[in-house]
């Protein structure tokens, strides 16, 4: 978003208190609209719309009653407006959306003093402008109408300076009698916030600090400690690994930093003309994630064999670069044609490979760093200079630390940003354990499972209403500045920390003092601190990293790991626990977004479920919503299932996050919580490998899912290749791409010309890895409705932007791995010499599937009030309000990506009581969650059809800028919604009539072909051919 | 003016037709002839002339595809040209349905207001009664008396009538013409 | 006079004349309603207004209380509304093309057809409007000069082809059974006892006297109608297909609906028409008015009819074959052997194979089994446009949005009440208005009356057809 305003003037470095309140008002002179609102519309606070209600009626009145003489009451501007505010326009700020393991450098929207949109920070070396769902959705975090809004002693709402008063007696008293006091925190990427609770410690020196991450990589740290003497997490670069070798990890979907692995990940596997080359990609996993749903040979094997194929590779490895085996292991067959071929290539590209294993085990990931360390690897892809500083939790501390609440030796506990008594296997005792500690606080942004417990609850900042800092890996920082003022009666837990410890200073002092202490210092390219704070804050990003990092020396214990995984028993059934891509470890449950979001695998929403295994399935006759309860020990659990084709036989997965009771309307008894399966081996949290048993509880749970049909039934739809066919033949199973001329030449009518001005979509199919960040950005930038479950199970869902995800199996009869079964009614059946059955050995395809535009758009010809049709630039666009909702277009697109507006979804329409009752109960249309609409969008009303418009508000805002400054509209200028969240760059969007636009550029090449072009409906949407990295692999294995 | 009727009534189609004719060769001037169902043959007896509702029809029609097309024409090339489905702006294959509609509702409205109107029929008129029965199952064959019919000449239909068949032969004096 | 064949079996039964035939046609309009008639008129009326309930639901609520999904945007509604034009379609037909070919035997039966057509044509309209997203602003589907500048309609749109189509069928249909009514209402008008009936009736036949010169105008008029009606009725239902077949969805984009769509309207509207029909003669009497002739050269009708939409299917599955498009290929499998196979088979048993059966004499001028026969043509022709819709665009070009369909209450009530709407209707009708259109019949009594076709084959027993036969037969004395 190079063109956009960052940040300006100075007095928002001075005088930021003031000039915070008067940039957050409207009107320096208050209206009254609230207490007119109160006595008219609702009793409630006014919200945007109801603002806007008024206005409407207050100029109609106007002009209805223009004739009599009643004086119009006059809007009066800013008497002193800040210099930066132009009402109507947006301003982007600079910030950091960093919360626990989840870190992505954004920029905020702003508009009228409101956030409403999340965007990538270009500027970030880390994330390089991608973002994630749960950051696109971050901003309706900001306006969930269930945080809380004032400080809690146990029940009761109390002042915070009554609140601080009493906490710091009680901690000096402790001090006094030398009790012990406890920091229990998630994850703190800050760096200020780690020295504030420092100074914390030093007022009171009894006091430790223990991190706790739900989902931990603690075990990662403790290998490295062992292995290197250096409890980090590294930074990996799979954008310089040649070979990766995944085992059971999603570094893609949700370890440890995703969209960074993500952006780096796509570097390498993206084609053209000049780099005919990518990164082989091998994933051995128990379930489908969404990394190995991306793999080009996944080896689904039940979480004890993936481990042992780990110490089968490092034998391997070992053996060819004459180290000595580690101890035998037994694996199935298929695991070890796979060892060998994963061997190979990995020797083949020493130093340019990179083997990451998920699995939080010690030995695991000792062996895993004894595999990286063979291969030399350390320095190259894997850099443990420039760590990694998200998941600094350590499981045996957050272990010790409730033995010490449970045998009451801690006097004072103080959780913040943390939720154990939800997400700690046993969550209750916990609870219990808390009720010994003299003082209990939580700092956290509801009262949740854990702040209902302690005796304090006091309600934190959202990270739009705040100052602070973040370093995700060692020497790059970036900044978070607020772009609103808090909503509620909220304070950082950084300013509690302060107050509490006796400094006086505030929290953005702090900051700025560690800065120039700690990071000026750092840098040579400011002399200046002014300057250097000014650059940073504007461009949110501070890269200090040092470019070659030391080489290590690997001291690691292979041997005992080899033997302690030996060792390991597998059972019939072994348990998965994973991290669904929206909802992450239940964090972001309440967010309507992100649980409307389907998963990118499931396509599922509103639920967490067992996934079965397609053959176990089928032999147990349990069908897709049969409840079934899963027991392990005695810890059982019922939920619906989910037959899921590429998970390993012997494999069952659930997802954790789910079955929330205090995270709101929306989160609350969505799914079941998994977190009771969650083991601990002594050292770390385990979440793979619990033995469990499978009996069916009867009855049935509907599963809400977005896509029903999985296979793409063998039409050239989704187009796919590997890349020595794709080496051979750049247009290889893109044939048909030179027909599509002929198309328009045979068509009857001459069609228009489109000039200067013609926007088009191209989306790289190659890249595209189905996270599902460009959907939710979408329906934050669209004001798309959410519709809650019932309405997504009667196919009602809203989403312009969706993901289509097919399987397809090898074919058995083929030598060619590209030989896909994909037609439905061949599975089971007798298909050239064998029958494909083996529901493990599934392949994806992702489809980003949004309104083609269509120049022949069949939808336009059957409107009969003309509400669509085709814009002279080229796009079809929709006229809401003169719609009547005949849904002819809908049925005529044969890509069936209209959406209606089946019921009042947003309150827009003319009747009342009438809303839809599950888009009222999640909490959507709060007047406080409505602040979050993009006031360029128009809200549909029930009875209308609705889709994407290529982000049309995007286009018409450029032009304008484009005309004032009297200059031609540029040919990438204009960037979707989709296309800035996407982290994996495959959406681009631009004017094809711009010859040295990308957009044209990429409508040359080969991999590009138009669906449904048969049709002769011209989309303006086009798709690039996805790549395999495979053949080589079967001749090898 | 007085409506004064000498009415014959018959009970057969075929000896009405024979009455009309009987009577027109004796140049007596027939007021009109009640059906209770169109006989065939009868206005020729009666030396009707030819209806021209259906001219009528066609000019309406004719009007409508004018309207209908001219109308479709101007709003899709000059009012309001506007891209639908990439097709041109003057899709005259897509006007024709609509054309042949309109053709059809302004000829088939216009005939029947024509018909009634020239008729005299609408709803709610009210009309003093020659005889009930001529809806039923009775032929009525009409004279005007105030139509300079001389005494003679009313002997003379009155003898004609009943000759040809007439089953009753009565004068009417109706306030109004029925 | 034109006199007709002896061998011709007679269309009027039993020893008629004009008096008799008043008498007839006007006794269920002065006789007191009978039990029968009040029971039928109140069920009726209660399914009407169930069905009006659940219309206002829809509205208030949204679509959203239908099945309707993202996919299949089109379900009971458009089904309904194509299943009632259809056979609104044989009450135009057999009035106006029966009429252009002389049909005789069509005057017992026109009457009550059209009037069929009329209120069929209303609860068909019923659904394009109500499955509107926003019914309130229907008005927006009307060309009318507004204040929003020039913003018109889209003409190129099928379904604005139909707000045409529709609307003027439905006035000239009107046109052409009321001026029809109108002499017929006059002979009710001068038997009337009662004041009100007097009024009623007066206001009803327009002044109507049967002067020859009307009769004249009237006979011209009914003409042109007919010869105006009869491409119209072709041209609705060819524009009701054009909503499908000139859409890109598989098994929609068929350029051989238009007949297909005609001759299935004919096919089912002869089945209604027969099934009220029966009903009529049974309860009202009218059995020497709708003879068994009638009901088989109908049945004949409908054995053509079945025949060439058993082939138009044939065809179908033949070109989607011949196309070689997998997506015209998969969506006829689909048809045959997907989800919704029942609905394919039903259609296939009722409309083509059942209606075989008329082939045989004794089965077609069975009343009983004709009557069952025309409610399982029913039944298949809804089965068909069911399919049509619902199974071509639930799984259409994406497998990943195909999707199930399966209908509410509220769709299934809206559905019921038509039909109880369309009963009120006609048992209204019946009561009130001539059901048989009294002058054709009289018109035909000479020639095609049995006892007056005696009378004239004994007196005529050698002499030539053709000879005048006057005085050959005396008028009835009264």
């Amino acid at each position: 978003m190079d063109t956009n305003k960052y940040w300006k003037g100075l007095d928002e470095l001075h005088k930021e208190a003031s000039y915070m309140e008067l940039r957050n008002k409207e009107f320096a002179e208050e209206i009254p609209v609230e207490e007119i609102i109160a006595d008219t519309l609702t009793k409630k606070t006014s919200g945007r719309r109801d603002f806007l209600k008024l206005m409407g009626f207050s100029v109609t009145a106007a002009t209805v009653a223009a004739s009599c003489k009643i004086p119009v009451k006059q809007a009066i501007p800013y008497a002193i407006k800040p210099e930066e505010i132009v009402p109507g326009l947006a301003n982007y700020y600079a910030s950091t959306f960093a919360d626990g393991t989840d870190y992505c450098s954004v920029l905020v929207k702003v508009r009228d003093g409101r956030p409403i949109k999340i965007e990538g920070n270009s500027n970030s070396a880390i994330t390089k402008g991608g973002t994630s769902a749960r950051a696109q959705a971050s901003v309706l975090a900001l306006y969930d109408s269930r945080r809380q809004r004032k400080p809690t002693k146990g029940t009761g709402e109390i002042e915070w300076s009554q609140a601080d008063n009493e906490i710091i007696e009680k901690l000096k008293s402790i001090k006094a009698s030398n009790g012990q006091i406890r920091i229990l925190s998630g994850t703190l990427l800050s760096p200020s916030t780690r020295q504030v609770i420092n100074n914390f410690i030093l007022e009171y020196p009894t006091t430790k600090h223990v991190v706790y991450e739900p989902i931990s990589y603690s075990a990662i740290a403790d290998a490295n400690e062992k292995s290197f003497g250096k409890r980090v997490i590294p930074g990996y670069n799979f954008d310089k690994a040649n070979v990766i070798v995944g085992f059971a990890c999603d570094f893609l979907g949700t370890w440890v930093s995703p969209v960074e692995h993500t952006k780096q990940y796509v570097t390498n596997r993206k084609l053209h003309k000049d780099k005919q080359t990518m990164s082989r990609h091998y994933h051995v996993e128990s379930r489908l994630s969404l990394t190995g749903s991306n793999a080009d040979v996944r080896i689904p094997l039940k979480p004890s064999d993936v481990k042992r194929t780990l110490v089968a590779l490092y034998n391997k490895i070992a053996s060819s670069t004459g180290g000595s085996s580690a101890g035998t292991v037994t694996i199935p067959s298929k695991a070890e044609a796979a060892v060998s071929a994963m061997a190979n290539d990995l020797l083949a590209s020493k130093g340019t490979s990179l083997v990451v294993c998920g699995l939080n085990d010690l030995s695991c990931q000792i062996l895993t760093n004894a595999i990286n360390n063979l291969l030399g690897n350390y320095g190259s892809t894997i850099d443990l200079t420039n760590h990694s500083l998200v998941g600094q939790a350590n499981d045996k501390a957050v272990n010790d630390l409730i033995g010490e609440l449970n045998n009451g030796s801690v006097a004072a506990v103080i959780i913040y940003n943390a939720n154990p008594a939800y997400s700690l296997p046993n969550g209750t005792a916990f609870g219990e354990a808390l009720k010994k500690a003299g003082l209990s606080i939580t700092i956290n942004d509801r009262a949740d499972e854990t702040g209902s417990l302690t005796q304090y609850s006091l309600p934190d900042n959202h990270y739009l209403e705040s100052w602070n800092d973040a370093e995700p890996k060692a020497g790059s920082y970036s900044l978070v500045q607020p772009t609103i003022a808090p909503l509620f009666s909220t304070r950082q837990g950084q300013d509690s920390l302060l107050i509490w410890s006796g400094k006086t200073t505030s929290y953005d002092a702090v900051i700025r003092d560690y800065w120039k202490n700690n990071i000026f210092t750092k840098q040579n390219k400011f002399s200046s601190f002014e300057d250097f704070w000014e650059n940073s804050v504007r461009y949110g990003v501070c890269d200090t990293t040092t470019s070659s990092p030391s080489p290590t020396t690997f001291n690691g214990d292979v041997v005992t790991a080899a033997n302690v995984i030996a060792n390991i028993k597998s059972s019939e059934i072994e348990l998965v626990l994973y991290e669904s891509v929206g909802i992450g470890n239940g964090k972001y449950a309440n967010s309507p977004w992100l649980q409307e979001m389907p998963d990118p695998i499931t396509k599922a929403t509103w639920d967490n479920y067992i996934c079965l295994p397609v053959q176990y399935a089928m032999d147990n006759k349990i069908a897709d919503g049969d409840l079934v309860s899963i027991k392990s020990g005695n810890t059982e659990l019922t939920l619906p299932a989910l037959r899921q084709p590429g998970l390993a036989n012997g494999t069952f997965a659930v997802a954790l996050g789910y079955g929330r009771t205090l995270a709101g309307r929306a989160g609350n008894g969505v799914g079941k919580n998994a977190y009771v399966f969650v083991g601990f081996d002594g050292q770390n949290f385990s979440y793979d490998g619990a033995a469990v048993t499978l009996s069916i509880a009867g009855g049935v749970h509907a599963l809400a899912m977005t896509q029903t049909h999985h296979s793409i039934e063998g039409r050239p739809i989704v187009r796919e290749t590997t890349l020595s066919e794709y080496k051979r033949n750049n247009a290889a199973s893109n044939e048909d791409r030179v027909k599509e001329p002929e198309y328009a030449e045979n068509s009857l009518y001459p069609g228009h010309e489109y000039s200067p001005l013609k926007w088009s979509m191209s989306v790289d199919l190659n890249s595209c890895i189905g996270c599902g960040a460009c959907g939710v950005a979408c329906t934050a930038e669209n004001n798309v409705p959410v519709v809650g479950k019932d309405e997504v199970l009667r196919a009602h869902e809203m989403h312009w932007m969706r993901i289509d995800r097919y399987y397809s199996f090898t074919n058995p009869n083929s030598s060619l791995l590209a030989d896909r079964v994909t037609k439905e009614k061949e599975y089971d059946h007798h298909y050239g010499s064998a029958f494909v059955t083996d529901y493990e050995n599934v392949n994806v395809a992702f489809q980003p599937l949004m309104c083609q535009h269509c120049n022949n758009a069949p939808c336009e010809n059957v409107c009969p009030v003309a509400a669509t049709n085709q814009s002279t630039e080229g796009y079809n666009q929709m006229a809401y309000n003169r719609c009547v909702g005949t849904r002819y277009c809908a049925n005529n697109c044969p890509f069936k990506v209209r959406r209606f507006n089946w019921l009042d979804y947003t309150t827009a329409d003319s009747f009342p009581y009438n809303t839809a009752t599950e888009t009222l109960r999640v909490g959507m249309l709060d007047n406080i969650t409505r602040m979050v609409l993009n006031p360029d969008v128009t809200v549909r009303s029930r009875g209308v059809m609705e889709k994407c418009s290529f982000c049309v508000q995007r286009i018409q805002d450029v032009k304008l800028q484009a005309k004032k400054e009297n200059r031609t509209v540029g040919g990438d200028e204009v960037k979707t919604a989709c296309q800035t969240a996407c982290p994996s760059d495959a959406i681009v969007f631009g004017n094809i009539k711009d010859p040295n636009s990308t957009v044209s550029k990429l409508a040359t090449n080969e991999r590009t072909y138009h669906a449904l072009a048969e049709l002769d409906i011209a989309p303006a949407v086009s798709y690039m051919v996805k790549v395999r990295n495979i053949e080589e692999i079967q001749s090898k294995a | 003016m007085a409506n004064n009727y000498i009415i014959g009534l018959f009970k057969d189609e075929e000896v009405l037709i024979n009455a009309v004719k009987n009577i027109r060769a004796e140049g007596i001037k027939i007021y009109d002839v009640l059906t209770p169902f169109p006989v065939h043959g009868l206005d020729n007896a009666m030396g009707l002339k030819e209806s021209r509702l259906h001219i009528t029809g066609f000019v309406y029609g004719f009007a409508g595809t004018a309207i209908a097309l001219g109308f479709m024409s101007w709003v899709f090339t000059s009012d309001w040209p506007m891209i639908y489905g990439g097709k041109p702006y003057f899709t005259f294959p897509a006007f024709i349905p609509i054309v042949f509609e309109f053709t059809v509702l302004l000829s088939g409205i216009g005939m029947t207001l024509t018909f009634l109107l020239r008729s005299g029929l609408y709803p709610g008129r009210i009309r003093e009664k020659l005889d009930d029965r001529i809806t039923d199952d009775t032929f009525c064959i009409v004279f005007n008396k105030d139509n300079k019919l001389n005494a003679e000449q009313e002997i003379k239909i009155n003898s004609i009538l009943k000759e040809s068949g007439a089953f009753e032969i009565k004068e009417k004096n109706l306030k109004r013409h029925y | 006079m034109k006199a007709e064949s002896i061998i011709r079996a007679p269309l009027i039964e039993g020893t008629k004349d004009y008096h008799k035939i008043t008498e007839d046609i006007c006794r269920p309009i002065e006789a007191k309603p009978s039990r029968s008639w009040l029971i039928s008129i109140t069920l009726s009326a209660i399914l009407m207004c169930w069905g009006f309930f659940a219309l206002g639901w829809t509205v208030w609520y949204g679509i959203g209380v239908w099945g309707l999904n993202k996919t299949v945007g089109w379900g009971w509604d458009i089904t309904n509304f194509v299943w009632w034009i259809g056979i609104g379609h044989a009450g135009t037909l057999i009035s106006a093309i029966l009429l252009l070919f002389r049909q005789k035997w069509r005057t017992a039966v026109n009457r009550a057809a059209e009037a069929m057509t009329i209120f069929a044509v209303i609860c068909a309209g019923l659904f394009p409007i109500f499955h509107m997203g926003r019914v309130w602003l229907m008005f927006f589907t009307l060309p009318y000069p507004n204040s929003r500048g020039p913003l018109w309609v889209n003409f190129n749109s099928p379904l604005l082809w139909d707000v045409f189509a529709i609307s003027t069928y439905f006035t000239i249909s009107l046109l052409f059974w009321y001026t029809g009514l109108i002499p017929d209402v006059a002979s009710v008008r001068d038997r009337a006892k009662s004041k009100i009936a007097k009024v009623a009736y007066n206001i009803m036949s327009f002044g109507w006297t049967g002067s020859a010169k009307h009769w004249q105008r009237h006979e011209s008029l009914s003409l042109v109608l007919a010869g105006l009606s009869t491409p119209l009725v072709l041209s609705v239902h060819t524009i009701v297909s054009f909503d499908f077949a000139t859409s890109v969805v598989p098994g929609w984009h068929t350029t051989i609906f238009p007949p297909y769509f005609v001759a299935g309207a004919i096919f089912s509207g002869f089945a209604m028409v027969l099934t009220l029909m029966i009903i009529t003669r049974k309860v009202l009497n009218l059995k020497e008015y709708i003879t068994i002739g009638h009901i088989e050269s109908m049945n004949k009708i409908i054995v053509l009819t079945g025949s060439i939409v058993g082939c138009a299917y044939l065809t179908e599955l033949f070109t989607a074959w011949y196309s070689q498009s997998i997506y015209e290929q998969y969506a006829f499998m689909n048809r045959a052997m997907g989800p919704y196979w029942w609905s394919y088979w039903g259609m296939m048993t009722c409309n083509v194979i059942s209606p075989q059966l008329f082939w045989f004499p004794k089965l077609r001028r069975n009343v009983a089994f004709t009557f069952f026969m025309t409610i399982v043509i029913n039944i298949g022709m809804w089965f068909e446009r069911f399919v049509i819709i619902v199974t071509s665009i639930h799984r259409d070009y994406i497998p990943s949005s195909w999707a199930l369909y399966s209908p509410t209450w509220v769709e299934i009530s809206i559905y019921a009440g038509t039909i109880g709407l369309f009963f009120t209707a006609f048992l209204l009708f019946a009561k009130t208005l001539p059901v048989i259109a009294m002058a054709e019949v009289k018109a035909i009594l000479k020639t095609s009356g049995e006892a007056q076709k005696s009378a004239y084959a004994a007196s005529h027993a050698h002499a030539d057809i053709q000879s005048h036969g006057h005085g050959a037969y005396q008028p009835t004395k009264p």
